[in-house]
């Protein structure tokens, strides 16, 4: 989708335009509504704790799923085939992740007010350790989710502004935008835009799916058409593909449902009752979002045949350009699409960058740098922290560098090195703190290494292998090493249950 | 304070067990695609019905198996 998108120029402009106000005045709305928001950090950072269902569920469902959901998803089931159903079931597998630690976490984070991931660290270990090491771990990661999000948001813009305008303008207005309305109404804003911008995209992907079926032929003819040229894409995968799909299984359950940005969404519910009905919600949204995406991808076979792995990455597009031209209906539809997409992605950013500045300004700044600072200076810290994390990623992205890029490219495999701990600790006190921190830190070297020479054992994701280590260290370190009894005691207190 | 919570159901860790092994295609012969229904392979279904089962037993737990004070006080309220 990077530069021939037939729809791209003024009417792409003119719907970024759009996009880009409305998100601005939902940011406005909140603020008149909410003015002291920026004064308390459960207030900029959670929302109050106040967020409805309809709400929490879409900025659930904007977290999980992004633009790339789309463009890169496609093209993925296209190269693949009917192998990439793994995608519709990994994503079921995140809410199966978060019933592991969900229920417990939200009845805590009330007790205790959490407003961070970090807190909860902070508050079961007590160790300046763990708290540091799981602080960078998860900003580490969300810096680097942040960083994909302004790659994409990139490829998405200069597909849509054609040639019209440097796309460079445009990156930097939907920027300016994010940060106007994530600093005028905080997670309210970001959490309103986010249904926003779900809503679009789930429109866009249906358009789409349609127009595909109507002009490219349904899934019979991409079958017939598969069973002749490519009966891989058709038939049960073979052993090594079993294995990526289960190593992929696992990776995601555990990995997706610990996303820091995730985890603070749990802390935002309004109460119980919101949280269950929003997970409930997202346990069957890979049906609609994923499972359309491989069924557009499998039409993609058919209509664009022997796409290189390049080729096949600007799938989306090229089937975009078709469905457009049949008639004016659908041209919109498509501009609407790919305005859909970008918001998509600018709605994953804002969320990641809100959990981002959260952890700089009340785990980091106001546990370790000037705990006298008020709430209301942490905040001011998060945001100008934020800004300048914001503008040296997009940097990076515009011109990347020719070598250590690998280190821009962890994510997952870092950010489940925080699982044990975290899900874990909620359930035994006797969790030797030590060792948690050893495990850890131990876990991340080994994916971190192994990520870099490109070393997966029996086709296993190096974040497993990074995470088996942590979990062999943590559950070896507690059975050996006995915690004081005080300790457990205090553990005890804290968890409650 | 939590009455019941899903991770302590044992009954529930097993179906998800058992549905997390089924949800990949292992069992089937390699390659193998025949009937195709509606332009999907049959075992493309299978995998299907089983991810529309852990939705299913998703929703069953977080109604049923997740029930704390403040759950029975909304109930109460009702």
């Amino acid at each position: 989708m990077e530069e021939n998108l037939a729809f791209g120029g003024w009417s792409g402009i003119f719907i970024m335009a759009v996009y880009g106000l409305l998100m601005l005045g939902i940011g406005l709305y909140t603020y008149m509504k909410n003015k002291n928001v920026r004064e308390s950090n459960e207030e900029y950072y959670l929302g109050g704790k106040g967020l409805g269902v309809l709400v929490l569920f879409f900025t659930f469902y904007a977290t999980q799923y992004s633009g790339n959901t789309i463009i890169g998803y496609a093209p993925q089931g296209y190269r693949i085939g009917f192998e990439w159903l793994q995608s519709v079931t990994f994503m079921i597998l995140v809410i199966v992740g978060y019933l592991l630690f969900a229920p417990r976490l939200y009845t805590l984070s009330k007790k205790h007010k959490f407003v961070t991931p970090t807190d909860w660290l902070d508050k079961r270990f007590k160790s300046k350790g763990v708290t540091i090491l799981g602080s960078i771990l998860m900003l580490y990661g969300l810096g680097n989710y942040l960083l994909e999000q302004l790659v994409a948001v990139g490829q998405g813009v200069s597909g849509l502004t054609g040639n019209a305008v440097p796309y460079q303008i445009v990156v930097v207005f939907f920027i300016f935008i994010m940060l106007t309305y994530s600093w005028l109404g905080g997670m309210r804003s970001v959490a309103y835009t986010d249904t926003m911008q779900g809503i679009a995209l789930l429109f866009g992907v249906f358009i789409l799916i349609l127009g595909s079926i109507l002009y490219f032929g349904g899934l019979p003819t991409s079958a017939d058409y598969m069973q002749a040229f490519s009966p891989e894409k058709l038939g049960v995968p073979d052993t090594g593909g079993i294995v990526g799909w289960f190593s992929m299984l696992a990776l995601v359950t555990v990995g997706a449902a610990v996303y820091p940005h995730a985890i603070q969404r749990i802390f935002s519910a309004k109460n119980e009752k919101t949280l269950k009905n929003s997970l409930i919600g997202m346990s069957w949204m890979p049906f609609l979002t994923t499972g359309v995406v491989l069924l557009i991808g499998i039409i993609g076979i058919n209509a664009f045949p022997d796409l290189d792995r390049m080729g096949s990455e600007q799938l989306v597009g090229m089937m975009a350009n078709v469905v457009a031209s049949q008639n004016l209906f659908f041209y919109w539809a498509m501009v609407l699409l790919f305005g859909g997409i970008i918001a998509a992605i600018i709605s994953t950013a804002d969320s990641v960058l809100l959990t981002f500045s959260s952890i700089i300004s009340k785990d980091l700044y106001g546990k370790f740098i000037n705990s006298k600072a008020s709430e209301h200076k942490q905040i001011k810290v998060g945001k100008v922290t934020g800004v300048i994390a914001v503008f040296l990623l997009l940097i990076i992205a515009w011109y990347p560098p020719a070598t250590l890029y690998e280190i821009f490219v962890l994510k997952f495999e870092l950010l489940i090195q925080i699982a044990p701990a975290f899900i874990l600790g909620l359930y035994f006190n006797k969790l030797h703190t030590p060792s948690v921190f050893v495990g850890m830190l131990a876990g991340t070297i080994v994916a971190a290494t192994m990520t870099f020479t490109n070393f997966t054992p029996f086709g296993v994701i190096s974040g497993l292998w990074g995470l088996a280590i942590n979990l062999i260290i943590v559950v070896i370190g507690s059975m050996v090493f006995t915690v004081q009894k005080t300790q457990q005691d205090e553990a005890q207190k804290v968890i409650g249950f | 304070m939590l009455k019941k919570e899903p991770i302590k159901n044992r009954k529930l860790w097993i179906t998800f067990g058992i549905l997390f092994i089924l949800s990949v295609p292992w069992y089937f012969p390699t390659g193998s695609y025949d009937p195709i229904i509606l332009g999907v392979p049959y075992w493309a279904w299978i995998i299907i019905l089983v991810s529309l089962a852990f939705s299913v037993t998703i929703t069953y737990a977080i109604k049923n198996l997740w029930i704390s004070d403040e759950t029975l006080n909304e109930e109460e309220d009702q």
